[in-house]
């Protein structure tokens, strides 16, 4: 028997060495997270004795954040930190406004092309350097330097020689955004922008201090290396396992920040993440699908508006879709409100038109509320239409519909209803079909679906950054559909200065893309979340990053 | 045993380059690419990215690219990530698995072989009942549901345990217990049939009719010819547990490297994909390596040479 466990034990051994020398540093880890985790439960135990009365906020992001080089971290997981732990020149209000931040004064030309940012004085980064407008200019070019590879280059072709450079037709010299001072920063646009205070809320157009990354280029990657600007500095960063924020003394509004620290952990799954809010170690938890309906009316969730749609595209090269009154007639043999209350039920408002709710008009209006509803159930109208559309095209039978969704339980779920919808209004039998997400995805834009599930998000506040998706050949508008009157609308919407008439022809795209039908919509997604009694001034915006500045915790 | 061993070897480098010959083409093969999402994808951008990572190149470029990385160990940035290498995914992954692998499989090979013993010393006695009964129930209850279960009662309700992230000792036991009650059982029942089919032989009656001590009959004689199949399945069950688990992984928020095979496939990012299967089969090949070492040791009838004769 000795003999038998002396094997065993050999066996084991060879098996950690073997461990160990498949790479090199894979042996030092393990002592690395030894020696880290008592003497970090030392400093979380004398932190708490120091300072009893330490506000430390519990949040998860789900993974690890992909960077914070603001120019690559171009999602969700990145921005909720990084929106935190930098600032630019300007920064979303609680009523989604942009408002001044870096910038404390911004003048705008009379022809609405040219903005001057001056930066506050008391600006600095969390090293103490003051910022200055060439951080800005640096950033800028960093970001739409080809060699970057940065996702969220596009966002910036409004400015001039922008789109240029990024192609690699132009120089950075041509681009327009020059420091005249340190303090001065001038931006020239292409073309007028209503938006462009507001897309400029989004990280990839935070500053990067120079003089930091000359020095080290991978400045971003780790907590000790790491230089902000904004309401809370990078404290700790244990990769794939947590990341820690204090508040930065240096910040120049750091009277209004209320919390010491926010700790941040990452798990992925939302059924163990609401599990720990449960046991109260996360003060913030997402709603597990599972639980949404038993959750509906507790004290603690919190429901906010997220400016996206979920929709279905037609392919309009495809029969029976190259018919606009057979498009129609499948459009209006939805019943989105059935759809949100039946099959979503997660609270979301059903979607009469693609533009989501959230956008004000100089009237002073919800441009949902002025558009009202441009398509909605109908199964008599749907019937007539679809008799009709056959007709036109000569069908006796209709062509075959297969409908395909990227392989998830709630699009199926939708998938069904719509199936189960279109045969009961129009006797329609259709077929489903799912396809794993990355095929999905490639092949939705080849084309080679008849009618596929999609979503939207939108990239800056405004109408026409949805509406544009479907201009010809756009790399988003994925459904062939071509229509020279609508391209004519957007292109005169990007060019008109008045504010009126511009919010008339958004009104008349969304019109005019719900008439021609080349997709329907279904539902406007928004944000559920739970928050513990005493989490207070959390900023969540339609189109915008989370925000911390002003969150409590008492 | 040494040529053996050389052979062997030589085999092994083989089996991975082919396996990662093949894990190249079919990646290539699958439609989508590591840029392909809902949101909108400009073509400039897409190019940049493209040429970022060499993916412009022609594919036997590329292969070629990907055999010097697997010669190298180095596979260059993770697409996903863009900041981290596969390498160190993997550097900082790997050791936090192999801890939760490693104790699993003590656990399991421990209480396994224990109860399969029992259950075949008292055959058809309650102990052995109790024993099937546990290992039916571990074997058929999948241990996401488990790991959910143990979480709710034990963290959430009796908040006995703190119910998930790996930063102490405390953190380790529920992901163990969800982890090992499957391999424990697959063990206990492996022992318990053929402890009984051992405990029939010839020689055991011999060693009785000796009159040696029960003690010493079934840990020196029974046991040890009893084991074969248990270290016949230890190899795959040692790779796969301890390369670190998907589903407990994600469950346990646990950052082990479990979640780069998936991962990386859905997101189509190639890098990895490649780094975590030549990783993953270099060490399966390398286990079954030692479970065929292993067993000369456990039975002197299988001579190692004699199986040279056969490769």
């Amino acid at each position: 028997m000795k003999k038998w466990l002396m094997f065993m034990a050999m066996a084991m051994l060879a098996l950690v060495l073997a461990a160990c020398t498949a790479n090199k540093d894979a042996g030092k880890e393990p002592e690395k997270t030894d020696a880290n985790t008592p003497s970090e439960d030392d400093g979380k135990g004398s932190g708490e004795e120091a300072s009893a009365g330490d506000k430390i906020l519990y949040m998860n992001n789900g993974e690890e954040p992909t960077s914070f080089d603001p120019s690559i971290g171009f999602d969700a997981v990145s921005w909720s930190a990084l929106n935190n732990i930098m600032e630019g020149l300007t920064r979303l209000d609680d009523n989604h406004k942009a408002v001044e931040a870096t910038a404390e004064k911004i003048d705008i030309s009379e022809d609405g092309l040219t903005y001057t940012f001056t930066i506050r004085d008391n600006a600095k980064w969390s090293n103490g350097d003051p910022v200055v407008a060439g951080d800005f200019v640096y950033a800028w070019k960093h970001m739409l330097d080809p060699a970057t590879a940065s996702p969220a280059s596009f966002l910036a072709y409004f400015i001039e020689g922008a789109e240029a450079y990024n192609n690699e037709e132009g120089s950075a010299d041509e681009i327009g955004i020059k420091a005249e001072d340190d303090k001065t920063f001038v931006v020239k646009l292409t073309a007028p922008n209503e938006a462009f205070l507001n897309i400029i809320t989004n990280p990839s157009f935070f500053p990067i201090n120079e003089k930091v990354a000359a020095d080290n280029p991978q400045w971003h990657a780790n907590a000790d290396t790491f230089v902000g600007n904004g309401p809370f500095k990078l404290a700790s960063w244990d990769h794939d396992v947590s990341f820690e924020f204090e508040k930065n003394e240096h910040y120049w509004d750091a009277d209004a920040v209320k919390l010491d620290k926010v700790h941040w952990a990452m798990v992925n799954d939302s059924n163990t993440a609401y599990q720990m809010y449960q046991s109260g170690e996360l003060d913030v938890s997402g709603v597990p699908s599972e639980m949404a309906e038993q959750l509906k009316d507790s004290d603690e969730l919190r429901v906010d508006d997220e400016a996206g749609l979920y929709f279905y595209r037609f392919n309009t090269s495809m029969e029976p879709f190259t018919n606009k009154k057979i498009r129609r007639a499948f459009g209006m043999a939805i019943d989105q409100e059935e759809i949100v209350k039946y099959v979503t039920k997660n609270d979301e408002k059903p979607a009469h038109g693609f533009v989501t709710y959230g956008f004000i008009g100089p009237d002073g209006k919800e441009f949902r509320d002025s558009v009202g509803d441009l398509i909605s159930y109908n199964p008599e109208e749907a019937k007539k239409l679809l008799e009709e559309g056959m007709k036109e095209e000569g069908y006796t039978e209709l062509p075959k519909v297969t409908l395909t969704y990227n392989t998830s339980e709630s699009h199926q779920a939708i998938a069904i209803a719509l199936q189960s919808k279109f045969k009961e209004v129009l006797g329609v039998d259709t077929e489903l079909q799912n396809v794993e997400s990355g095929v999905f995805a490639s092949e939705q834009k080849e084309f080679k679906y008849q009618m596929s599930r999609s979503s939207f998000l939108y990239d800056y506040a405004d109408p026409v950054n949805a509406l544009e998706s479907f201009i010809t050949g756009s790399s988003m508008n994925r459904t062939t559909w071509s229509n020279a009157e609508y391209d004519k609308l957007i292109e005169d919407i990007k060019n008109e200065t008045d504010e009126t008439k511009r919010w008339e022809l958004l009104q008349d795209a969304d019109r005019l893309l719900m008439e021609e039908m080349p997709i329907f919509p279904l539902y406007f997604y928004n944000q559920t979340t739970l928050e513990k009694p005493g989490v207070t001034g959390i900023l969540r915006h339609p189109v915008g990053y989370l925000d911390l500045k002003y969150a409590d915790k008492n | 045993m040494a040529i053996y061993i050389v052979k062997r070897f030589f085999m092994m480098i083989a089996t991975i380059l082919i396996i990662a010959t093949l894990t190249f083409f079919l990646m290539h093969s699958i439609p989508g690419s590591p840029f392909d999402d809902e949101r909108t994808s400009n073509p400039t951008i897409q190019a940049n990215l493209e040429k970022y990572y060499k993916l412009d190149q022609p594919t036997h470029i590329q292969y070629l690219n990907y055999l010097k990385a697997i010669v190298t160990f180095d596979f260059g940035p993770s697409i996903k990530k863009p900041n981290e290498s596969v390498n160190t995914q993997l550097a900082r992954g790997f050791p936090i698995s192999l801890e939760l692998g490693l104790v699993t499989i003590l656990v399991a090979v421990l209480s396994g072989i224990t109860l399969g013993t029992f259950a075949a010393l008292r055959h058809n006695g309650i102990v052995d009942y109790g024993a099937m009964a546990f290992a039916v129930i571990g074997i058929s209850v999948p241990n996401f549901v488990l790991a959910t279960l143990l979480i709710q009662q034990l963290a959430v309700n009796l908040q006995w345990l703190p119910p998930a992230t790996w930063s102490s000792p405390k953190h380790m036991i529920l992901p163990t217990l969800a982890l090992a009650t499957g391999p424990t059982a697959i063990i206990a029942r492996l022992t318990r049939s053929s402890m009984l089919e051992v405990l029939t032989q010839d020689y055991m009656k011999m060693a009785r009719a000796k009159g040696l001590s029960p003690f010493r009959i079934v840990f020196r004689h029974a046991l040890r010819n009893a084991l074969m199949p248990v270290v016949t399945i230890m190899g795959t069950m040692l790779a796969g547990i301890l390369t670190g688990t998907f589903v407990i992984e994600r469950i346990f928020a646990i950052p082990g490297m479990g979640k780069y095979f998936v991962e990386s496939i859905n997101n189509r990012d190639y890098p990895v994909i490649m780094g975590s299967t030549v990783f993953y089969s270099a060490f399966l090949v390398f286990m079954l390596f030692l479970v065929d070492i292993v067993y000369g040791f456990l039975d002197p009838r299988i001579k190692l040479h004699r199986k040279e004769g056969d490769a």
